[in-house]
């Protein structure tokens, strides 16, 4: 309940604050959030799973903010940015509608 | 909540208690069923309480424990970047904000080849604008000379007005002695003097005006006129007196004939008798 309730304070604080994204992270912040969400999807799966464990999520939500945000700043530096961050972006998709299809399965057993 | 921050092993605490407590909730009914729905799912999570129970578990009663907590702070995050990124990318020049460099760099040179071509565009319709100008200047240019010309050839044809100096030349002839030819030398004497528009009573006189003797007068193309004849003349003034003038000229030669002579130089003659143009049927201009 906290978490959920700390993830609408974030979407409201977002909407109200509307900070100006340094241009430094500009790029990564739309993978990075993509990343995260793949993160919570996992991590509601397991919940539903009973094996969830608070520091397998914030650690696995971590890497893969920094790792999604690390392959897109190399993508850059390599002049292949547009290209990788589409490859992210289709494997991120995948595993969350995967987790989501499992999260289907618990929540209406179909 | 100060007490477990003062030891990271009283800190661990909620942890320890919450964990287990999930894991005997699970395990007293993982027991009784270890059939064909705890392989369908996760090994680790055991058929017990089903996914749907966890969740409404997990979100009420509401539980303020440390894993919520680091949880609701990444949850935090999350959302926090998403709201910022959808803010971002809503905003009005967001297309650009979000586009990579090369994107940035081909919608730079879409603009740039667009600028070229509507400034050439924009020149060739200033060209051809310049190009109407010019013409169109041209065109009233030419027809102000013809205007000019027209009016100026409707002097000698007679089809316009005129004024200028010149002399009016009156010639009183009580005795009826006058003729035709004689006013006929009259005027081909004004015309080699350099007169430009003739008139006489009323009647102009023009290349083509021929002079007839009738009862008690002369007739102008037709039209009889009678003493005196009052002939307006425009022309430069110090050339047509002396050329009426001259010994044994016009004015003597009238004189003769016992007919009054008089010459009155002006310098505003108004010769505003006038002909008619007249278009001829067969001839046509051989210009152009």
């Amino acid at each position: 309940m906290i978490a959920v309730l700390g993830l609408v304070v974030g979407v409201v604080a977002g909407l109200l604050v509307r900070p100006e994204v340094p241009a430094m992270v500009e790029p990564y912040l739309p993978i990075a959030v993509v990343a995260a969400l793949d993160a919570v999807f996992g991590g509601l799966r397991a919940m539903l799973d009973g094996i969830f464990d608070d520091k397998v999520f914030v650690v696995s939500f971590l890497s893969n903010v920094v790792v999604a945000a690390l392959i897109v700043f190399l993508g850059d530096k390599l002049g292949v940015g547009a290209q990788l961050s589409t490859g992210v972006v289709v494997v991120l998709g995948i595993r969350i509608f995967s987790n989501a299809a499992a999260i289907r399965r618990h929540v209406f057993r179909a | 909540m100060s007490s477990n921050d003062e030891t990271p092993g009283t800190s661990e605490n909620p942890l320890r208690e919450e964990l287990p407590e999930e894991v005997r909730t699970k395990a007293p009914e993982a027991a009784p069923v270890p059939g064909a729905e705890r392989a369908e799912q996760e090994p680790a999570g055991p058929a017990g309480p089903t996914g749907r129970q966890r969740l409404v578990n997990g979100l009420w009663p509401p539980r303020v424990s440390r894993a919520q907590l680091i949880v609701a702070l990444l949850l935090f995050g999350l959302g926090f970047g998403l709201a910022v990124q959808v803010a971002s990318n809503s905003d009005s020049d967001g297309a650009l904000r979000g586009a990579r460099q090369e994107d940035l760099v081909r919608i730079l040179d879409e603009l740039d080849d667009r600028t070229q071509r509507l400034e050439e565009e924009k020149q060739g319709l200033e060209d051809q604008r310049t190009e109407l100008e010019n013409s169109s200047d041209q065109a009233e240019e030419a027809r102000k000379q013809t205007v000019e010309k027209e009016k100026q050839l409707g002097i000698l044809a007679g089809t316009v007005a005129a004024q200028g100096p010149g002399i009016t030349l009156t010639i009183d002839d009580g005795k009826g002695t006058v003729e035709a030819d004689m006013l006929l030398d009259a005027v081909q004497e004004l015309r080699a003097a350099g007169a430009e528009a003739i008139q006489v009573n009323g009647v102009r006189i023009v290349a083509g005006t021929y002079l007839t003797d009738v009862s008690g007068g002369v007739a102008v193309d037709g039209n009889k006129i009678s003493s005196p004849y009052r002939f307006k003349v425009i022309g430069k003034p110090q050339d047509l007196e002396p050329a009426l003038n001259i010994p044994g000229g016009v004015v003597q030669t009238l004189e003769k004939e016992q007919a009054t002579v008089t010459v009155e130089r002006s310098d505003k003659i108004v010769v505003d008798a006038l002909r008619p143009a007249e278009q001829p049927d067969y001839a046509r201009s051989s210009s152009q």
